[in-house]
């Protein structure tokens, strides 16, 4: 039943801008793909073009072996969760689950049988003969879930699914629509701007910026070795600093920030290391240390705000604004003159863009 | 306490208004018809037992029912364009399924005078293109008020249905489309319905509008066509003949209570949601 999807080369304009550039991706069968990006950087579109919504400029998009591009939406035989559920108002909630079968010409009482048991996984048997009108907002998403599993779809896709939930109910529905999806073992993709949601969900997660992907891979690679500075930032990097190596001595390298500070790195820590590279940092992974002597980069410290498990100081730098965490036992005042220690493992080598 | 009485002394005036300048000459008007010295029902039966009187009556039940379904048939699929239209156009289209109402009645029943006349409009293209020999006579009959009645309707129809279908969200129909149903399928089971109370509240409007109406049977219609309408006026101010005149007045105000009931069963039918 599941299939693995190929979108090839898309391209998509909206009248003359072009909204995707020559886009490409693979979700393997039974896995669950995200797109991630702030509004505007494609994904819905993605989506859009994949459910049959849109139609690409140029490129394909294959499901298990069959060309979707020039089929219509309702050929496709995808099931679709949409951000606003959209119900038919005017079915019960068992006919709507229903609604699938019933243009796959499911003959009634076979129909209500799957219709409800598929209520029953999500929960809802109860409710089968009520309007959308009279449910809450986490009913109604559990139905439209509903719907779109009893077409045993071949792909699934969900845009944006939880937005509308409040903070409790979208982190329970987002670990049951992870048990249904695992359960079935159905390819999906999912699209989001909430990376918490994307990272706890997913297999592989594709960060998307002005119509392109900027990274496509697992959570934790994501999270602990992002490919490029925008990837860096949009995963929590506070600090990205630009510098150059002036001296390497077998594993280690001497590198310089803007301002003159020298640090120096191991390879056999960090990986390989170019000869202008950017070190990006998190503010945990740039210790706080008293001694402006140490071997880091000097700052004077700005404001102090508590984090619970740390102190977060601002701190300005000849290499520019950094962001830094500091123990609490030590609390420090502003404008103390203090040094910013990478911590190897919590820090990451990006090429220069 | 005190908001319930706010909302009364607001609701006042105009209910006043309604009780003294509607109700009141209704019941009025109606009372006179039990007050026969031939017996209670005398008037109902005497409009009953005469063979002109019941052809009226089955005649404007034809004309408005058939201008009704006609409205219904045009202003939905006109309404339909519109909803999809992009911004702009939209709104031009609305413009010039409105532009009619700007007019009067009798100014719009009128040219329909000309159009269809004996040396009308339609009559000498006819001719002139050769497809008939003899001017037609399109006046003063039942397909000719049906005609201008549906003119004079549809505009109203397209005005109540553009809002209803543009209530329908996107996504409803990408997911219909989405679950496997055809553009066919989706118009029948999702906009139709979604549509019916629209429909409904368009036909009430119409098929009132047009059972009642005078202008256009009296001008289109004439002697030949005479509806309740026309045949009310005729009684009470041709014949002055005031409780034959109130009697119709009464049977159209009960026909119009029983087809406003039936068509919102019909539409609790179709769409639950319906009220």
């Amino acid at each position: 039943m599941t299939q693995p999807l190929a979108i090839d080369n898309l391209t998509a304009h909206y009248g003359t801008t072009r909204v995707l550039e020559d886009l490409s991706l693979s979700v393997a069968a039974g896995e669950l793909v995200s797109l991630l990006g702030a509004s505007g950087c494609g994904k819905t579109t993605t989506l859009r073009l994949v459910a049959g919504f849109l139609e690409p400029t140029a490129g394909t998009i294959t499901l298990g072996g069959r060309d979707l591009t020039k089929l219509p939406a309702y050929r496709r035989d995808i099931g679709l969760v949409f951000q606003n559920y959209a119900l038919f108002p005017h079915l019960t909630v068992l006919d709507n689950v229903g609604f699938g079968l019933k243009q796959r010409g499911v003959a009634g009482a076979e129909r209500e049988k799957r219709a409800r048991a598929m209520l029953e996984r999500v929960g809802l048997a109860t409710l089968a003969d009520r309007l959308p009108g009279a449910l809450s907002g986490g009913q109604k998403q559990r139905v439209a879930l509903a719907r779109a599993l009893v077409i045993e779809p071949p792909l699934l896709m969900f845009d944006e699914p939880l937005s509308n939930l409040d903070a409790k109910l979208r982190v329970d529905m987002r670990v049951e629509i992870r048990q249904l999806q695992r359960a079935n073992g159905t390819t999906s993709v999912y699209v989001t701007h909430d990376q918490e949601e994307a990272f706890s969900i997913s297999d592989r997660v594709a960060i998307m910026h002005a119509g392109r992907i900027m990274q496509f891979d697992t959570p934790e690679v994501l999270y602990q070795k992002p490919a490029n500075a925008f990837v860096a930032r949009f995963v929590g990097f506070e600090n990205l600093i630009a510098m150059r190596v002036v001296a390497r001595d077998g594993a280690n390298v001497t590198a310089e920030a803007a301002g003159g500070a020298r640090l120096i790195l191991s390879q056999e820590r960090m990986g390989p290391i170019p000869d202008a590279f950017v070190l990006a940092c998190r503010a945990d992974g740039l210790a706080v240390s008293k001694d402006a002597g140490a071997a880091g980069l000097p700052a004077t410290l700005g404001l102090r705000t508590y984090l619970g498990r740390a102190y977060q100081y601002q701190c300005e730098s000849p290499a520019g604004h950094l962001v830094a965490n500091g123990a609490l036992s030590t609390p420090l005042e502003p404008g103390v003159a203090a040094s910013l220690v990478p911590v190897a493992e919590q820090c990451c080598v990006l090429g220069v863009e | 306490m005190l908001k319930r009485f706010a909302g009364w002394t607001l609701a006042a005036p105009a209910t006043l208004v309604v009780a003294v300048f509607l109700i009141l000459p209704v019941a009025a008007t109606i009372a006179t018809t039990f007050a026969e010295p031939g017996g209670v029902f005398s008037p109902y039966i005497a409009f009953f037992n005469s063979g002109f009187r019941r052809n009226v009556l089955w005649r404007t039940l034809q004309i408005s029912l058939a201008t009704t379904a006609i409205s219904l048939v045009i202003g939905f699929f006109a309404a339909y364009v519109v909803a999809r239209a992009p911004g702009r156009l939209k709104s031009i289209l609305i413009i010039a399924a409105v532009f009619p109402l700007l007019t009067g009645v009798v100014v719009r029943s009128f040219a329909w005078l000309i159009i269809l006349g004996k040396n009308g409009i339609l009559n000498n293209t006819l001719t002139g293109l050769g497809l008939i020999a003899e001017p037609l006579s399109m006046l003063y009959t039942q397909g000719a008020v049906i005609v201008a009645m549906v003119y004079l309707f549809v505009p109203l129809m397209i005005l109540t249905l553009v809002g209803v279908l543009e209530n329908i969200p996107e996504d409803v129909i990408q997911a219909s489309s989405s679950l496997g149903a055809s553009p066919a399928a989706t118009f029948r089971q999702v906009i139709f319905p979604l549509a019916v109370p629209g429909l409904i509240v368009g036909a009430v409007l119409v098929f009132t509008g047009s059972f009642t109406a005078y202008a256009t049977p009296q001008l289109l219609g004439g002697e030949r066509q005479m509806v309740m309408g026309t045949l009310m006026y005729q009684r009470a101010m041709v014949a002055f003949d005031w409780v034959g005149a109130s009697t119709i007045a009464a049977i159209m105000v009960v026909i119009t209570i029983t087809v406003v009931l039936a068509m919102s069963r019909v539409a609790r039918r179709l769409n639950p949601m319906a009220t």
